[in-house]
């Protein structure tokens, strides 16, 4: 496994276990998680191939995976995916905490 | 002369909250935003502080403004706030 694949693993773990904690409920709004994840991705992912074309910045090869897509290594594009959907989980997490605090 | 890197991000930066008063999210007026962004700055400064101070993404010095926090240069921080802020208009777009 490549080390920038370890850093999303990581990154994924607890948020996508927690997610299907019931009171969170997000399997619930998956067309939500898609445009929103879907939007993040097309969007940022967009500025990253066009980053990465103009050389703003680059990957060391050997901390990725070999192949490209649209330029980038895999992991680039799937950091686009795994880290909205962590902060969503955060956002939602937090939605609950504070509706828990009101309530007390 | 301002860098590319510093440009876009000082653009997007500047698009998201339109973006939030267009469509009327109002995710910058809400208190637990502010909460969210501090929670995620955290996890950025771990994930992001490790990206870059083990180079598994290399920044070119032409491009950006070379002021650093850490080894997480300053348009990262940009970055990182309109894709989340995005995000999260997206998301309560969709509810």
């Amino acid at each position: 496994m490549s080390q920038y694949m370890a850093v999303l693993l990581v990154s994924l773990s607890l948020p996508l276990l927690l997610s299907f904690w019931p009171p969170l409920k997000f399997y619930r709004r998956f067309s939500a998680l898609i445009a929103a994840i879907g939007a993040t991705l097309l969007v940022f992912g967009g500025w990253d191939v066009f980053a990465v074309r103009r050389e703003h910045w680059s990957f060391r090869p050997d901390a990725v995976l070999s192949f490209r897509l649209l330029g980038l290594p895999p992991e680039e594009l799937l950091f686009f995916i795994v880290i909205p959907f962590c902060c969503l989980f955060t956002w939602e997490t937090l939605k609950y905490l504070q509706r828990k605090l009101e309530k007390v | 002369m301002i860098r590319e890197y510093t440009l876009l991000a000082l653009i997007f930066s500047a698009a998201v909250p339109v973006m939030d008063k267009i469509c009327r999210t109002g995710l910058m007026r809400k208190p637990l935003f502010y909460v969210f962004l501090g929670v995620i700055f955290f996890f950025k400064l771990l994930v992001n502080g490790y990206l870059t101070s083990q180079q598994i993404v290399v920044y070119n010095p032409a491009m950006f403004s070379g002021i650093r926090l850490g080894s997480i240069p300053v348009e990262d921080f940009l970055f990182g706030f309109s894709m989340v802020s995005f995000c999260l208009i997206v998301w309560e777009k969709s509810g």
